[in-house]
């Protein structure tokens, strides 16, 4: 099995790529900063799985795979209600991959493209009508056809149950119309780009109007959608069946008989499995691990990276909590971006992640991802690793140094890791950095209300970049809990969200990331790579940037 | 008798109540929130209010416990905040599997312990001994984690005999059930095993020397006979004694023992709860516990003057 790294696609891609590479160049030996280029180092063409290089994994040859069998996967947490609607956790998406098809999906450039339906939506020209046309001969797990009125069902659930995770995802929805079967009129109260990347995720996930109405709120108890596989027993803490759906509209391209996906927390304990030939599967290996497992012949590792982010956010506003009108805090880092930028430049970004992931995340300093089609040269800019310019600007802002600052960060060894990595990095800068390690459920709290100084979080990632960055530092975003504001950026970042035009939407959020940078409330520090080790029993396993495991047409070689 | 009962039921009922007031409370001073630890990174105000509101969190306390407690007294348990089941059904599945394990590892722990234990105080001063000796000393030294870890990369990795984690229930395939469940119970009974074995071996020794095995001995029995029916018989009083003690260890080494091996427990079902502040499971799995507890020592306290007629039971405070 082969599995194809990133970097080494086609001659016109690297020809793309020298000339972003050049271009961040250039703007660099103005604006004094360094681009990211790790994930495509041109040098590197081997597909030995470098550290640092995506490999997604490639579709399943049909001759090379037998058809039948049990495929498990050690999953590392529990996903939540198997409900398109209500869910909120990352891990029931790789359970949805499998049950519940979208109108979109994204492959493995983070593009979007169709799924349930049938072509790219058409937008009008005030922005603000999204035409959608639907895949004909599609049925649900329950044998029930799959049309528009289903879609109308769906989208209005999202939009009306009082606990849906999907309402602030579908944007200004104004109205959902059916003209006919095979076409969805999506009304908008303002033009929003994202919802396509929506419709992408769970959003997009259609439910059977039969099942939602027999089982209503309780739909995740057997949740029916169209997909490869239907969903077959739930074992609460256990472990999640699927079995094959005879109604899916591409059946025979299915070679699985079930899945099956057990949930083990444990890194070690899901390596355990895998090589023990319990699992086949396992995802979210440390990168402590991969080293070890890509020495073992039997096992393949897939690395995608993500289109989130790990972050640094200062606390610069949050004084009642988050999404509350920010309020000045008494204390020269909140009050002052010297001093924040001072923080960055401290920061060795590229010997961090060397240091404390063996080099396998990307360093990141923007919320937008290289590997988003969304991603420019300033967008990828990023300020170079100056130790004497911290102190320098540590001294025009008029501070004692060492200067300290607390941090507050997961109690986890790969968060602590980081966070002693970080501790004697930024000491060259002039900072006295403290680490305040806390449990995870009281770390979102201790966040939510702006109880902190220095905070170590991140975000997974979607598809529409405006998903990754609005909500997070534009003005009352529903996770600003940076207590950030700052209208121009707000003006840049709606601009970008009402506009229909992918190149006008790259210059805008590249203007974005420079206002990012220069006011500094959040640093990006580096972007994870989702790794996830495959037996080489399989084939067909993917891993795409948005961070799914695809296994529902994966298949046991023959 | 009956007076005696009457008493023992009500200071039972008080304190399973006062169990159930300290543990309500005292979930919800543990800090973060259970909305936002669901909401994960969907989370807007609206819906962290919609999630208060659907699991009653946005009510007061005192009313919140009321609720609470009228409910459970309904057999309704509510529902998990994490995945929407019923905490009864999770409850259900989880308490077969801790039960059979803890039960698996007492038979085994019981098993290894008297017999090394016996061995040990026969051949006093031979190997046998020294080898007893030391392997209840790494029995008792080495922890649970480390050993269920060891048995997993030499046992399940490296030899394929025994499946790396899992569980099939008992019903469904009885044999795949004890494949999947040996493993985890001896690594959980070693402890046990260890102690075990050194109580018998004191005991027996004891029982060796006593006056009855003498005469038993100079009956001209069988020394078989002598050390099963005279010397272990009655040395076994001390282990059934130890066991019961150990019982409360046990669950809390199943906790462990269970999330290295994804056994659907008890245990793993209460960590996972903790982390998630899914205040309903882990209100009902302290109350379940708390239960278990109160009957046990009751009926242990009934068993005391069944066993031996001199204790008396009676209504009057001790």
């Amino acid at each position: 099995m082969t599995y194809l790294s990133f970097s080494g696609t086609s001659p016109r891609r690297r020809r793309l790529l020298r000339a972003a590479v050049a271009a961040v160049a250039v703007a660099c030996t103005v604006a004094a900063c360094s681009p990211v280029s790790d994930s495509g180092d041109d040098s590197k063409t081997d597909e030995n799985q470098a550290a640092g290089q995506d490999s997604f994994g490639t579709p399943a040859d049909p001759a090379a795979v037998k058809n039948g069998g049990k495929l498990v996967i050690a999953l590392s947490a529990e996903p939540d209600a198997l409900d398109p609607t209500l869910s909120r956790s990352l891990y029931s998406r790789y359970v949805f991959q499998a049950i519940c098809q979208k109108l979109y999906d994204v492959d493995e450039k983070a593009q979007v493209v169709p799924q349930l339906a049938t072509a790219l939506p058409t937008t009008n020209s005030d922005g603000r009508t999204v035409t959608i046309p639907l895949r004909q001969g599609a049925r649900f797990a329950d044998g029930t056809p799959f049309d528009s009125a289903a879609v109308k069902t769906t989208l209005q659930r999202h939009l009306t149950n009082a606990r849906s995770g999907r309402k602030s995802e579908l944007g200004p929805v104004e109205s959902v119309d059916t003209p006919d079967a095979q076409t969805v009129v999506v009304h908008l109260k303002q033009p929003f780009a994202p919802l396509v990347g929506a419709l992408a995720d769970r959003a997009g996930m259609i439910m059977s109007p039969k099942a939602l109405q027999s089982l209503g709120d309780n739909f995740a108890s057997a949740p029916v959608c169209v997909g490869p596989f239907k969903f077959a027993k739930r074992v609460p803490q256990n472990s999640i069946d699927v079995v094959k759906d005879p109604n899916f509209y591409d059946a025979d391209k299915v070679h699985l008989d079930a899945i099956s996906w057990h949930i083990l927390s444990d890194a070690s304990i899901r390596a355990a499995n895998l090589r023990s030939g319990d699992a086949q599967v396992a995802d979210s290996i440390s990168t402590q691990d991969v080293a070890a497992l890509r020495s073992d012949a039997s096992v393949a590792v897939l690395q995608s990276q993500s289109l989130g982010y790990q972050g640094l956010t200062f606390n610069i506003g949050n004084v009642d909590g988050v999404g509350a009108t920010p309020k000045p805090i008494n204390r020269p880092i909140a009050q002052n971006a010297k001093i924040r930028q001072a923080f960055e430049y401290a920061i060795d970004r590229k010997a961090l992640v060397q240091a404390v992931f063996n080099g396998i995340h990307a360093v990141a300093c923007s919320p937008v991802s290289p590997a988003s089609p969304f991603s420019s040269p300033e967008a990828q800019a990023c300020p170079a690793h100056d130790p004497a310019k911290a102190k320098q600007l540590l001294a025009e802002a008029g501070v004692q140094t060492p200067y300290p600052v607390t941090m507050l960060a997961s109690n986890t060894p790969d968060t602590l890791r980081l966070a002693q990595a970080l501790q004697a990095m930024v000491k060259d800068g002039g900072f006295d950095l403290k680490i305040n390690p806390v449990e995870y459920s009281s770390l979102l709290d201790e966040q939510d209300r702006g109880n902190f100084e220095l905070l170590q979080l991140g975000w997974s990632g979607r598809i529409d970049p405006d998903a990754n960055i609005t909500n997070f530092v534009g003005s009352g975003g529903s996770q600003n809990v940076a207590g950030y504001s700052n209208p121009q950026l707000d003006a840049v970042l709606t601009q970008a969200r009402q506009s229909n035009d992918v190149e006008e939407r790259k210059k805008l959020y590249g203007q974005a990331v420079t206002i990012l940078q220069q006011d500094d409330a959040l640093i990006y520090l580096y972007r994870q790579r989702n790794l996830t080790a495959v037996s080489t029993k399989i084939q067909g396993l993917q891993v795409f940037p948005d961070g799914v495991l695809r296994a529902a047409f994966a298949g046991f070689t023959k | 008798m009956a007076r005696y009962l009457l008493t023992r039921a009500w200071h039972s009922a008080l304190t399973l109540l006062l169990s159930t007031v300290v543990v309500f409370l005292g979930v919800r001073a543990l800090p973060g929130d259970p909305a936002l630890a669901l909401a994960g990174e969907d989370r807007s105000p609206e819906a962290l209010e919609a999630i208060r509101h659907h699991y009653g969190l946005d009510q007061p306390l005192p009313l919140q416990f009321a609720q609470y407690v009228e409910r459970v007294a309904q057999g309704d348990f509510g529902e998990s905040i994490r995945t929407g089941v019923p905490v009864s059904s999770m409850l259900t599945t989880a308490l077969p599997v801790t039960v059979e394990l803890a039960l698996l590892a007492i038979l085994i722990a019981a098993a290894l312990g008297v017999g090394a234990g016996v061995l040990a105080a026969v051949r006093r001063g031979h190997p046998a001994e020294w080898l007893a000796n030391g392997l209840a000393l790494v029995g008792l030294s080495v922890p649970h984690f480390w050993l269920g870890l060891l048995a997993i990369l030499y046992l399940s990795v490296a030899t394929g005999l025994f499946p790396a984690s899992g569980f099939v229930p008992l019903l469904e395939d009885p044999v795949d059930n004890l494949h999947h469940i040996v493993l985890p119970a001896v690594i959980l009974g070693t402890g046990l095993a260890a102690i075990i074995m050194r109580q018998t071996r004191s005991a027996m020794l004891d029982s060796l020397s006593s006056d009855h095995v003498r005469t038993a001995k100079a009956k001209g029995l069988r020394p078989r006979a002598v050390i099963t029916r005279h010397a272990l018989r009655n040395s076994l009083i001390v282990v059934v004694t130890i066991v019961g003690l150990q019982l409360g260890g046990l669950i809390s080494g199943a906790v462990v023992t269970e999330q290295i091996f994804g056994l659907p427990g008890f245990g793993k079902m209460t960590i996972d709860a903790v982390f998630q502040r899914d205040y309903p499971v882990i209100q009902a799995v302290v109350l379940l516990t708390a239960t278990a507890y109160i009957v046990i020592n009751l009926l242990v306290d009934l068993l005391y003057s069944v066993i031996d007629p001199r204790i008396r039971v009676t209504g009057d405070p001790a």
